[in-house]
């Protein structure tokens, strides 16, 4: 038995199966590499939208007055050594060791305020740092002045009292030199209780200000303007560079010091596989270094407190990220085991339809006195002859598509070249082991054994055990940050099995009913057909663990792509409250209102009026929003923007109110806004006013007249818009394009939400699985009714001498087909819409919803029912089409056959 | 010690050797035994009882044919005899070989040493990619003659059997290019491959013209003939039975009837037929004899001194009541 030769006789079906294997490892091999470098370009961009001074380790030390200083710049450089290689593996393997990286030290005094000047009027609420930053000489060009030297001393003229000061000689950033007017030659007298004297020798430009370096120093490019609390003037922080020479002199012990050394991280060698790994090396990072025993300087910190502080955002950003990448795991996850699940499945059916085809000679060959080793080993051999090529040649190619490759790839690849070569080894020496024992064609179905039946009713039961446990238990351990659970990995899978039982075992029921009224009915061929249906024993169970998967991953696909789309255009109307909205600081003038209603677009316009008010006569404040709620829910009816009832007026000075649940104890109070006015609190506004006033306590809604009613006049800060395609470009236009004027439309908050990383990746997903699997489910029914053509074409044309025509015998294969796809169909669906349900705490869309809780999936039944519809429709097309293709045949021939 | 009594009581010793003396068994020379062969088929609740007590034997180097009308239990005979299905009870011996005792292995032994078999349907018995040669090489290489010498031999042996079957020409042809009859004799060639001792044929002339099934038969008596091979041919064809040394009937899962084929001293063949008696004594009475007697239930037996009178049971003429 030479399997070459076998698979030249039946090159048709070899070569329907060597394509579904190409086709499944494409799949397989090439999915997980897409998800991959999807998951590693939104962290990218995550990582890429922050400076480096975000994902960067900054170690810190603020030694307490009295400690000694420095000698020089080598303590501060044996000190990087350290702390780099301090680092644990898991971050070590991240940090940028590259000489001329912008890893460096630096010592910076802070909070230095100029006392005064000398030869020069002074300047108020100015303050001066000085710096040293290693490496600065170099980043630098010096505009004007020569770059700071040695430190000295000097005498400041009219005060004796101070004595000799130490001078230091700076470099200023050309920009703050002239913001804070600190020309060259200026020398200033810094601090007031030790004061130093620091003299602008040069003004300098960064030859990189955008680089990583300066991303650590902005303070030495620009000006901190910061208002200090209670305050009404600005201060001006600026930091000064001085020369390494001065290091002895500035690191004495008698000043404020902050000693920094930035350890570089190459955000291009995280990825989504170290993330995790990346966050829990640098929480041991910190942890190191509270017990670290190296000292820079020679003091010992308080007990338990470390002397060097780490400061870094890459644990939070990653774990920010990991999260959102938990969900897009997942639910990939149920993807690829959907599409892994069913490609093995189509090619275990073609495989069967390979055995079938096989099944004579190997028969004859068993007969004549082939062992069952080489039985099993002739088939194996084909299928293997078959698949293997096309397998290795698929996973080659994938190797073309960009991405990283991890362990799925080649498991999954793996799997489904072992899948088939096992099944036709296992399945060929169980077909031709004992040919005749107890069973013969004529007689009826076996019974169930009860074995069986306990073996079913276990599976159902750890499913549904198994779905009741992830409901309850949810998702809310230290998996969930690491990567997928492996308990939701094999929930779905269970479910699936156990409702692939369940509607086995039920099959016979509804069909039996369908039988019963149809053998009463005149016309045979229905009747005909579903007798063959419930006879096509062979036809029925791979198929249906095929389409049962296929239908729910899509269906579920549906459902978790739907409720997304629904929660993100939730998110997107809460975050702009109407169509477009535009936002005031001050009050908005009457002439910009009318540009705004007559901008492209514009249909309604309903002004608000937002601001703080002072609630009765205490400090206590609240927002308080005066819009006209009926022409507001008028506005933004059809979305899913709720907007309360108008207060009833209850007539008199006493302007009616929606109040907060916090407010509400208070009954009748008064406020002080525009003008001070008496509220008649006439209901509760639960959760704020979504996209008007955020607060959802101390909110107080008033009618849009509000002030007019207390004596002043109507205020608008706020303008609500309806219409259609208004464009943020017109209306920032006609508002005048103020910086304090917000224009926000429902289009930008939209594209905002679905901008964030990783959901095109799960919504393109879900679209090509559903491809994917729509395609598997036709080949699935095509395969099926293959296997059984030989069968069906001698019952057919037995048939057909009796007088059926080709048009009812198409019929009948179409029947034939129609309970198992109607009934899978069923139960897919029912699947597909339980899964959401059954998984919905496990997969948490929020992080995909602009940050808003996705209470539950929505049940928008219309495209998972189109998806079962269209399940339907293409599989009985595609048995109409295997019928009109078997007609073709002459009856002759047919009877003829193996007669 | 022994004693002599000079009684002529056997002694100890003598009982035991007269225990353990071997009588002549039932069948013990045939080279096909079946003794109260049973097959029955059980599927949800239903019971199909194929054979019910089968008698047969089957001497070496016999012809026999089996003869029965559809359904009477000769397909499931066979399927036994060929080692394809197990009875359920009852003894069935093929060669020495006990058909309801083999292990996988004895049965694989047995398949490829012991029998050879041809099915009705030519289709089946041949690989249609395969041409003759190579069909008939088949079972030697399936029962693992490797090494260049055997390979030769086996061709050498392939050609040997077609040219005896005189089907020589056919060699290098496929099925395909094959009438039914050629068919069916590189079938019988194949069935003789591995030089079975047994050849079983399942209907080898159902699909088959007269001339060609003449053919076929003529190959059969000479593979019988010409290398002693024991044959059995199952037909639903009475005409068989002029073909072959003895047909055997079957109804009902029994052997019924015996027909055996001798040339007087004329030369005319004469076909005598019998009816079969069991080992318990069981009788079956042709059906068209009970009939005509309308013979039901039960009947009379009488023993007279050289046969057995059997009267239908109702009162006889001459009997005074």
């Amino acid at each position: 038995m030479n399997p070459v030769l076998l698979l030249r006789v039946h090159r048709g079906t070899a070569t329907v199966l060597a394509l579904l294997a190409f086709s499944a490892v494409l799949l397989v091999a090439g999915l997980p590499r897409m998800f991959e470098r999807s998951y590693d370009t939104s962290l990218r961009g995550t990582l890429d939208q922050v400076g480096a001074n975000i994902t960067d380790i900054t170690v810190a030390m603020r030694p307490p007055g009295g400690v000694a200083g420095l000698s020089g710049e080598d303590q501060l450089r044996a000190a990087y050594t350290h702390f780099v290689a301090a680092a644990p593996p898991a971050l070590a393997a991240v940090l940028d060791r590259r000489p001329g990286g912008h890893g460096h030290s630096a010592i910076k005094t802070y909070g230095t305020p100029v006392a005064g000047r000398i030869g020069s009027p002074p300047r108020a609420y100015q303050y001066v740092n000085v710096a040293w930053l290693e490496g600065a000489d170099r980043r630098v060009r010096y505009v004007a002045g020569a770059a700071p030297g040695a430190p000295s001393v000097m005498r400041v003229p009219g005060r004796p009292d101070l004595g000799e000061l130490p001078l230091f000689e700076v470099a200023v950033a050309a920009g703050p030199s002239r913001q804070m007017d600190l020309k060259i030659g200026t020398t200033l007298l810094l601090g007031n209780s030790r004061p130093v004297i620091a003299r602008v020798t040069a003004l300098f430009q960064p030859l990189e200000p955008g680089g990583p370096y300066w991303n650590h120093n902005l303070d030495a490019l620009n000006v901190t303007v910061r208002r200090p609390p209670g305050g009404d003037v600005d201060e001006n922080h600026i930091t000064a560079l001085t020369s390494t020479a001065s290091i002895p002199l500035l690191s004495r012990q008698d000043r404020e010091l902050s000693y920094e050394w930035v350890v570089p991280v190459r955000t291009t060698a995280i990825d989504a596989r170290n993330a995790a790994a990346t966050t829990g090396g640098v929480i041991e990072y910190r942890r190191e270094l509270t017990t670290d025993a190296y000292r820079v300087l020679d003091y010992v910190s308080a007990l338990g407190v470390s002397p060097y502080e780490v400061t870094t955002a890459l644990p939070e950003m990653l774990q920010r990220f990991l999260a959102r990448l938990a969900t897009a795991q997942a639910l990939l996850f149920l993807v690829l085991g959907g599409v892994l699940v069913v490609a093995a499945g189509v090619l275990g059916l073609a495989t069967r339809l390979l055995a079938e085809r096989l099944r004579p000679a190997l028969a004859l060959a068993r007969a004549r006195g082939a062992s069952t080793g080489r039985i099993a080993g002739t088939g194996a051999a084909a299928v293997a002859l078959a698949v293997l090529p096309p397998v290795l040649a698929g996973y080659g190619l994938t190797f073309l598509i960009p991405g990283p490759v991890t362990p799925v790839v080649h498991i999954g690849t793996l799997l489904l070249a072992l899948a088939p070569i096992g099944y036709a080894a296992v399945l060929l020496p169980l077909t031709h082991r004992r040919p005749l024992a107890d069973r013969r064609e004529d007689m009826v179905a076996r019974r169930v054994s009860p074995r069986r039946v306990v073996l079913e009713v276990l599976v159902v039961a750890l499913a549904l055990a198994g779905a009741y446990l992830l409901r309850t238990r949810g998702l809310a351990t230290d998996a969930a940050a690491r990567g997928g659970d492996p308990f939701l990995m094999l929930v779905p899978a269970a479910l699936t099995v156990a409702a692939a039982l369940i509607t086995l075992r039920c099959y016979p029921y509804p069909l039996r009913l369908v039988a019963w009224l149809t053998a009463r009915a005149r016309p045979a061929v229905p009747f005909v057909g579903l007798a063959l249906a419930a006879r096509a024993r062979s036809v029925t169970a791979l198929p249906m663990l095929i389409l049962l998967p296929a239908l729910a991953v899509s269906v579920f696909g549906a459902v978790a792509g739907g409720t997304l789309d629904a929660a993100q255009r939730a998110a997107a109307w809460q975050a702009t409250g109407a169509g477009a909205r535009v936002d005031s600081a001050a009050e908005l003038a009457p002439a910009t209102v009318d540009r705004v209603r007559r901008v492209p677009g514009v249909r309604t316009v309903v002004p608000a009026d937002r601001g703080t008010a002072q609630v009765g006569l205490s400090g206590r404040t609240a927002t308080v929003v005066a819009i006209d709620l009926d022409a507001y829910r008028r506005l933004v009816a059809g979305t899913p923007l709720r907007v309360p009832q108008a207060p009833a007026d209850p007539g008199g000075r006493a302007v009616p109110a929606l109040v907060s649940p916090d407010l509400y104890a208070l009954g009748s109070f008064e406020i002080g806004w525009h003008v001070r006015m008496q509220l008649a609190v006439k209901g509760v506004v639960q959760g704020g006013l979504p996209g008007v006033a955020f607060a959802e306590r101390s909110l107080i809604v008033v009618p849009y007249d509000a002030s007019r009613r207390a004596g002043s006049r109507d205020h608008t800060t706020m303008l609500l818009i309806g219409g259609d395609g208004v464009d943020q470009a017109r209306l920032t236009e006609a508002t005048g394009g103020r910086r304090d004027i917000l224009v926000t439309t429902f289009e930008g908050s939209l594209a905002k939400v679905n901008d964030t990383p990783l959901t095109g990746t799960i919504k393109n997903s879900f679209a090509l699985a559903t491809v994917a699997l729509a395609g598997y489910a036709l080949l699935t029914v095509i395969l099926a009714l293959v296997i059984g053509a030989t069968d069906r074409t001698r019952a057919l044309s037995y048939l057909r001498t009796l007088g059926l025509s080709e048009r009812q015998a198409a019929g009948l294969t179409v029947l034939e087909i129609t309970p198992l796809v109607l009934l899978t169909a069923c139960a897919g669906l029912a699947l597909g819409l339980v899964l959401p349900a059954a998984l919905g705490r496990g997969i948490d869309l929020s992080a995909y919803a602009g940050g808003q809780a996705v209470p539950a999936y929505q049940l928008n039944v219309t495209t998972p029912v189109l998806l079962a519809a269209g399940l339907v429709a293409v599989t009985m097309a595609g048995a109409f089409l295997h019928a009109a293709i078997g007609r073709r045949r002459s009856l002759g021939s047919i009877l003829r056959v193996g007669e | 010690m022994e004693t002599s009594t000079g009684l002529d009581t056997p002694t100890l010793s003598e009982l035991e050797s007269e225990a353990v003396r071997a009588r002549p068994a039932f069948g013990e020379h045939s080279h096909i035994l079946c003794d109260n062969l049973v097959r029955i088929y059980k599927t949800e609740g239903v019971e199909v009882v194929a054979l019910q007590g089968l008698d047969l034997l089957v001497d070496k180097g016999e012809l026999i044919a089996v003869v029965g009308a559809s359904g009477s239990g000769k397909s499931t005979l066979l399927n036994v005899l060929s080692g394809l299905d197990v009875p359920t009870a009852g003894v069935a011996r093929v060669a020495g070989t006990d058909l309801l005792a083999m292990t996988a292995k004895d049965r694989l032994h047995y398949r490829r040493q012991v029998v050879g078999f041809i099915w009705q349907q030519t289709a089946r018995n041949l690989l249609p990619y395969l041409t003759a040669r190579e069909n008939v090489r088949l079972p030697m290489r399936l029962a693992g003659r490797r090494g260049r010498a055997s390979r030769a031999a086996a061709a050498r042996r392939a050609d040997e059997l077609l040219e005896l079957l005189e089907i020589g020409y056919c060699a290098g042809r496929r099925p395909g290019e094959l009438s039914g009859g050629e068919q069916q004799r590189v079938a019988i060639a194949v069935a003789l491959a591995n030089e079975p001792q047994v050849v079983l044929a399942d209907e080898p002339t159902g699909e088959l013209d007269s001339e060609n099934s003449e053919h076929v038969f003529a190959a059969l008596r000479r593979a019988n003939r010409e290398l002693g091979v024991t044959a059995v041919i199952v037909t639903h064809d009475p005409t068989v039975s002029e073909q072959v040394d003895r047909t055997v009937g079957i109804r009902d899962g029994r052997t019924s009837s015996e027909t055996l084929r001798r040339e007087d001293s004329d030369g005319a063949i004469i076909a005598e037929e019998y009816a079969v008696l069991d080992r318990v004594g069981r009788l079956q009475l042709p059906r068209d004899f009970t009939s005509a007697l309308a013979m039901e239930r039960r009947v009379r037996l009488e023993l007279e001194r050289d046969h057995i009178g059997v009267w239908p049971d109702r009162p006889r003429p001459e009997d005074p009541q």
